[in-house]
């Protein structure tokens, strides 16, 4: 299955069902929860329409502050409500001594933090009753590393118990800017783990470095690497994020139609929602 | 916390870097790609602010307002979990601040609160509309008001949408409606009299026209047929534009 990030500038598109056709639709809770007025009877519509999966923001889970318990309630009685079938974050941080920053900051790849994030995982698997998926992030720079990527994240799934969302495009974004093989990588991961796949576009803005922005189509070398990496994977989920500069419909319904027949291609057999 | 000093201390001198954008070296880090961090943390707080305060963005220089911003970001600790919520906390430390005296901005505190009280009723979670009938006595019965709606007083006309110059010299008391339509969820408003936002405020308490009127002296109002003509016809206006329901259904 191949769905859409949810995003209001196609709200209407997406409830008519003509020009855009995902076989499901991601919110992030952050963006909808407590939320009512016209954009509640739009979720509705769009959860009336299409399974739904819920990837968060906020959770910060690489954080050295407390976990925010009354946000996670919230986050527990948005899932319950909207029956959200997979619920995935971020293995990074965005709250720091006690202010939040909106946005994904690298957290050390150290074993101390393997430690805290696993605990703090298995905290908030249990409080929420289902297990969560991680996503790799993209990031610009590591931070005071005392071990590989595919280690730090390799210890934190296996230890945690949590499965891994594989975002292929952060993965390239990645191996391009710290210039390691982006292959290499992923068959260092605990493949049998993956339980959902991000696809995107990103913007390079100089010969060393790309930003992951969300905002263009996907390229070429990534859907060749995404073409590569299912093949070593069970049929998952995968997500079409497009963020910002967002294209007609039948543009992005190509990028939709592409990734399926990828998908088709190594996936014969029907993927459920939820691996 | 299993986290070591020296994990903790990378970590807090990252997220202060881009609070700040005073970099502080850190064991790793590449100095140079850091600056794409703090572009990217201080644009998801200043688009946020921009969009949560447009008259406000619009009417003030591209210097103060990144100052605002930068020393909002900064100092204040954000609190909130849904990023639109950063409004509230940004209103409150302008207040706090007293920018408004700082900056001989008069119009800073109402016009902070028009424009976030805008933003909570366009995302606040729904408030379940009483039971109406259609037909009922307007100074009889109770008349129910859409609940989604707030009153609010300002000492300037910052709803007009005027120039700073014109709002700030027009100093005076300002009765200001503002409710979420239902069909839409658009969030409208309506500037009322002195004597109507007392009117829309006991009726929210659930009295009735007939309890409200004996109050109009004691506002310097004298009760006659105009002021119940005009009163009931205010309210019938209201309920075209769905700030009135109708009448409350009887129990």
């Amino acid at each position: 299955m191949v769905g859409l990030g949810f995003r209001r500038d196609f709200a209407e598109e997406l409830i008519e069902g003509k020009l855009i056709t995902p076989d499901f639709v991601e919110f992030a809770p952050e963006n909808w929860m407590n939320m009512g007025g016209y954009w509640r009877k739009m979720l509705h519509k769009v959860v009336d329409k299409y399974p739904v999966l819920c990837h968060g923001l906020s959770l910060s889970i690489g954080s050295p502050d407390d976990l925010d318990m009354p946000f996670l309630q919230q986050v527990k009685d948005f899932l319950d409500e909207f029956q959200v079938q997979l619920y995935s974050e971020h293995l990074s941080y965005s709250k720091c001594d006690n202010a939040h920053l909106y946005d994904l900051l690298p957290i050390p790849f150290r074993k101390d933090a393997v430690q805290h994030i696993v605990q703090r995982i298995q905290t908030v698997q249990d409080f929420l009753q289902r297990p969560i998926a991680m996503e790799i992030v993209s990031y610009y720079t590591p931070v005071a590393a005392e071990m590989s990527e595919s280690a730090f994240i390799r210890d934190i799934v296996q230890q945690s118990g949590c499965k891994l969302l594989l975002d292929v495009n952060n993965i390239y974004v990645n191996a391009f800017n710290h210039q390691y093989d982006a292959k290499q990588f992923i068959q260092e991961l605990p493949l049998d783990r993956v339980a959902y796949i991000h696809m995107a576009g990103h913007e390079q803005v100089s010969d060393d470095l790309i930003i992951d922005t969300h905002g263009e189509a996907i390229i070429d070398p990534v859907y060749d690497l995404f073409d590569w990496t299912i093949q070593h994977i069970q049929p998952v989920p995968v997500l079409l994020e497009r963020d910002f500069n967002i294209p007609e419909m039948p543009a992005l319904q190509e990028e939709l139609s592409r990734l399926k027949q990828i998908c088709a291609k190594h996936w014969p057999a029907k993927n459920e929602l939820v691996a | 916390m299993n986290l070591s000093p020296n994990t903790y201390e990378a970590q807090q001198l990252f997220s202060q870097y881009c609070r700040d954008g005073v970099y502080k070296p850190i064991p790793g880090v590449n100095p140079a790609r850091m600056e794409h961090y703090r572009r990217l943390v201080f644009n998801v707080v200043r688009d946020n602010l921009e969009s949560t305060f447009p008259i406000l963005f619009q009417q003030t220089d591209e210097d103060t307002w990144l100052f605002w911003v930068n020393d909002f970001f900064q100092h204040h600790n954000c609190q909130a979990t849904q990023v639109w919520k950063m409004g509230e906390e940004f209103y409150q430390y302008a207040l706090a601040q007293d920018w408004q005296t700082k900056y001989q901005l008069p119009h800073l505190r109402d016009l902070l609160l028009f424009e976030w009280t805008e933003m909570e009723l366009y995302n606040m979670p729904d408030i379940p509309y009483p039971a109406v009938q259609a037909q009922g006595s307007w100074e009889n019965n109770h008349i129910a008001l859409n609940p989604e709606h707030r009153l609010l007083v300002f000492n300037y006309p910052v709803h007009q949408h005027a120039t700073i110059t014109e709002t700030t010299t027009r100093e005076g008391h300002y009765f200001v409606v503002q409710y979420r339509e239902p069909a839409e969820g658009n969030i409208l408003f309506v500037e009322v009299s002195a004597w109507l936002a007392f009117v829309l405020e006991q009726l929210h308490n659930g009295f009735t026209l007939q309890d409200i009127f004996p109050y109009a002296p004691a506002l310097h109002i004298e009760v006659n047929e105009l002021l119940v003509h005009n009163t009931i016809s205010f309210l019938q206006d209201m309920r075209a534009r769905k700030l009135v329901l109708g009448f409350a259904a009887e129990v």
